[in-house]
């Protein structure tokens, strides 16, 4: 059973660690977070059209002195893959994606399965250290850790957020 | 109708008149004019990710409100990215001015005609997106006069600038992480300012 205060502990890992500016498009998932950051005066959320656009204005936020999370579906990690691999990877640019996991257990729309099984084969294809949370506990622990990682490393990381932990999306 | 700025010329006119503005320049022939004509710490050059150097430019402009941001695309690379444009008026920074050099074609990889050597107009495009400050240059006297806007007012501006086709001279120094923690600790070096003048 997930437990609702997920998106809450997840926005409060990221802005423990700094982060403070972010770029979306939404989908239905990480819009829970997104309202925690949207509420906050000192958080600044852009909506770009598309995904790789977010990839390309948080990389020059970064290297203006911010730090930076891309909040999106997993959808969207296909349409940034060029983005992240020949910008943030090539010239060492960290960034914290936050995808949310359409395609996988409990499915119900055949067209986000073959993105959703390609998930995790693309982030590791592009040497993008990632992490499924299952529960709270593993957002507080282990997104804190990736994302210190992310910035240790100066590459991006993904928390990649399963329905187990989200309660996907229910047709 | 032929166009008779060069692309060096509009990068030199550009680069008389710097001193703490951020440059960003799009991969190819943008960024090669600029480190032969003009290198500086301050220039953020970007050697991958086509399309997405308006986007980079955005993102600095959005984090040091207080430094002028200057982008200077390539007509092939912005078409693939237009609704960066949605995003620059939906943001709207001050400090924001995107410069393209129109040259009507892909010039690195041999110069195949783009949509604006047909019927497309990329200042009409940002018009459209909802930047009211859009404008042609087709002249030098255009031009400069689109730099002192550029310099004066309030963005976001976007500036399309018809140049003539043609390849860059020299050779891209691609040291890709070297040059942006080099752009990186100038920008955090450079003392903050009151914001973008009004």
């Amino acid at each position: 059973m997930s437990n609702p205060s997920w998106s809450k502990h997840l926005a409060d890992v990221l802005r423990r660690n700094a982060i403070r500016m972010f770029a979306t498009v939404p989908d239905y998932i990480v819009s829970h977070v997104l309202e925690h950051l949207w509420a906050d005066p000192e958080c600044r959320a852009v909506t770009v059209t598309r995904e790789e656009e977010g990839v390309g204005l948080l990389a020059g936020a970064w290297l203006a002195g911010r730090r930076g999370a891309l909040l999106m579906q997993n959808s969207g990690l296909g349409n940034s893959v060029n983005a992240l691999a020949s910008l943030c990877v090539a010239s060492q640019i960290p960034l914290v994606l936050v995808i949310s996991h359409r395609g996988d257990l409990g499915e119900f729309n055949p067209a986000q399965v073959p993105m959703g099984q390609a998930t995790g084969p693309i982030l590791d294809a592009l040497g993008i250290r990632h992490i499924r949370p299952g529960s709270v506990a593993d957002v507080e622990t282990q997104g804190d850790g990736l994302i210190k990682l992310g910035y240790t490393r100066s590459l991006p990381v993904a928390i990649v957020l399963p329905p187990e932990l989200t309660g996907g999306k229910q047709g | 109708m032929s166009n008779s700025l060069t692309r060096a010329t509009a990068t030199r006119l550009l680069a008389e008149r710097l001193t703490r503005e951020v440059v960003v320049s799009n991969l190819g022939q943008a960024s090669l004019d600029l480190q032969q004509i003009a290198d500086r710490p301050l220039n953020c050059y970007t050697f991958g990710a086509m399309g997405q150097c308006s986007s980079v430019a955005l993102g600095i402009a959005l984090a040091r409100p207080d430094v002028r941001v200057v982008c200077l695309d390539g007509d092939g690379s912005l078409l693939m990215n237009l609704g960066s444009l949605c995003t620059i008026a939906t943001v709207a920074p001050r400090n924001y001015a995107l410069v393209v050099w129109d040259n009507e074609v892909h010039q690195t990889t041999g110069g195949q005609p783009t949509a604006t050597a047909a019927r497309s107009s990329l200042a009409g495009i940002a018009r459209g997106a909802g930047i009211e400050k859009a404008l042609d240059a087709r002249t030098e006297e255009e031009l400069r006069r689109a730099y002192d806007r550029i310099f004066t007012e309030d963005g976001p501006l976007v500036v399309s600038v018809k140049v003539m086709p043609g390849r860059a001279e020299g050779r891209l120094d691609r040291d890709v992480v070297g040059h942006a923690r080099r752009f990186a600790r100038a920008l955090a070096a450079l003392p903050a300012s009151e914001p973008a003048r009004s």
